[in-house]
């Protein structure tokens, strides 16, 4: 037995706006539970109400049209994985959604309840960043759209009033640009990122948007970093001083503070050289 | 309060009232007596607990009983058919793939999702699909040995040396 709450599966995202605003901050969405449902069990959370919205076919919509991506919030982290569109499309991001615990997880977790959660480590959000994803939620006065960039408002905190429930998440196309994330973790499929990262580099304009996460209270964007290809590796070294200047790790369970520091440059510049000088001299 | 629920475990019809906070381990073990999936440690992590969730491999800990609801589960009681071992069982014994045997259900469980889904798996596959199955015994080697021979025995191509 887990802890001590009512579950309800709803019919409507109304009904579910409405149970959650009636719950007064005790409500939880349960999507996949694997983060929920742990944190239960440790004592962490102690929600008194479950609303479980898997059962809205609307939620499980995955549509990979050529304007734009959208993805359900019950669509399961193997459902985008396994999907070669998806992955053609948004190669970076199936990657770091393949490094998210295990294949059991995986058949439950869904990105809603990855950024939901509101993990400085979640490892969709970097790439998610970089891509300018757009989250749509609805409450009981109906739905908005939270650019991505302003959802994370703090270490498991988010930018969701307590009776909005994520519907979807969309991306823009991908066309044109490269994308590269990458993590450093102790144990794959058993531990959180030490560190992950992830990049896009766009061709046309010689821009590159970096996200980091794991290094600050929440995922971080950097603004747009101009990349000067015929001097690479200055180009890297300002890049690099940048992103450090924007995080601020800490010492925890994971890591060090200078681990996370000596970490970040590396992982950081192979972005960087993947995506600006792919199959060059690493 | 308690929820009505109607399932299948192993193809067979079945009726429970459940609070919602029981887990569907807690509902296999302690309601069902289907003992065979294990509790390692509740919480996603060491994989003895997978069943197959409508063909697919998902650890037990993590999903309510209540989510049961309408879907069909299958357990390590189901792989056996009319007291004759399933050939990734045999698999296992022949192989020498089970010391202990906690992780042998999950892992099998495991199995058994991979070989639905990729029917003559790499080696790669096959090290992705129990790498949330975690065993104290063996190394693990036996027990990659041990899918490979179910899916060459099923019939399956192996594509990899
Ligand atoms: C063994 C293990 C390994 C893990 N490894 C990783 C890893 O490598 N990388 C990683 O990033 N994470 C990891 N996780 C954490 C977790 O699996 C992921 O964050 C997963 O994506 C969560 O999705 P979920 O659908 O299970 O969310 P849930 O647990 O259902 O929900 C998570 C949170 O989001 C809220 N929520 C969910 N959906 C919505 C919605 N639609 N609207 C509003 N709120 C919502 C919930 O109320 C809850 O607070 C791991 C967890 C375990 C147990
Ligand atoms: S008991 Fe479920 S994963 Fe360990
Ligand atoms: S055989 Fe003992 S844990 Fe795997």
């Amino acid at each position: 037995m887990l802890g001590n709450f009512e579950y309800t599966r709803i019919r409507s995202i109304d009904e579910g706006c409405r149970a959650l605003a009636d719950a007064k901050e005790a409500g939880a969405v349960l999507a996949g539970g694997t983060d929920l449902l742990v944190e239960i069990r440790n004592g962490l959370k102690s929600p008194k109400l479950l609303v479980d919205c898997k059962a809205l076919d609307d939620l499980h919509v995955l549509d990979t049209s050529p304007e734009k991506t959208t993805i359900g919030a019950s669509v399961t982290l193997n459902r985008l994985i396994e999907n070669r569109t998806f992955r053609g499309h948004y190669p970076a991001l199936a990657d770091a959604l393949e490094s998210i615990g295990t294949y059991q997880l995986r058949n439950r977790a869904t990105v809603s309840g990855n950024i939901c959660n509101g993990s400085p480590a979640a490892d969709s959000a970097p790439v998610l960043l970089v891509l300018d994803a757009t989250v749509h939620v609805h409450g009981v006065g109906g739905p908005r759209v939270i650019p991505i960039a302003d959802f994370f408002a703090g270490v498991k905190r988010t930018a969701l009033n307590p009776d909005e429930i994520v519907t979807s998440i969309t991306l823009p196309v991908n066309a044109g640009r490269r994308t590269s994330f990458l993590k450093q973790q102790r144990i794959k499929g058993h531990d959180l990122a030490v560190v992950n990262a992830a990049g896009a580099y766009d061709p046309e304009t010689r821009e590159v948007r970096l996200a980091i996460g794991s290094c600050a209270p929440t995922p971080v964007l950097l603004d747009p970093i101009p990349m000067d290809v015929s001097d690479l590796a200055a180009s890297i070294n300002h890049a690099v001083s940048l992103v450090q200047r924007s995080v601020s790790p800490i010492s925890d369970v994971r890591a060090s503070a200078g681990y996370r520091n000596a970490v970040l440059p590396v992982l950081v510049t192979r972005i960087l050289r993947e995506l600006l000088d792919p199959g060059g001299e690493a | 309060m308690t929820h009505d629920i109607v399932f299948t475990v192993n193809g067979n019809p079945e009726r429970a009232s459940v609070p919602a906070t029981m887990t569907l381990l807690d509902l296999l073990r302690d309601r069902l007596a289907l003992t065979g999936t294990k509790e390692g440690c509740g919480i996603g992590e060491c994989g003895a607990c997978t069943v197959l969730l409508n063909g697919k491999p998902i650890t037990a800990c993590l999903m309510l009983a209540v989510e049961a609801d309408g879907q069909a589960i299958e357990t390590i009681e189901g792989e056996a058919v009319g007291g004759e071992l399933s050939v990734l069982q045999q698999s296992f014994i022949d192989a020498g793939a089970t010391q202990c045997g906690f992780c042998t259900p999950g892992m099998i469980m495991s199995a058994h999702g991979l070989l639905l889904r990729s029917p003559s798996p790499s080696h790669d596959e096959i090290v992705e699909a129990i790498a949330g199955n975690l065993c104290r015994c063996t190394g693990y080697e036996a027990i990659i040995a041990a899918i490979r021979l179910a899916a060459d025995r099923l019939g399956g191509e192996p594509h990899d040396a």
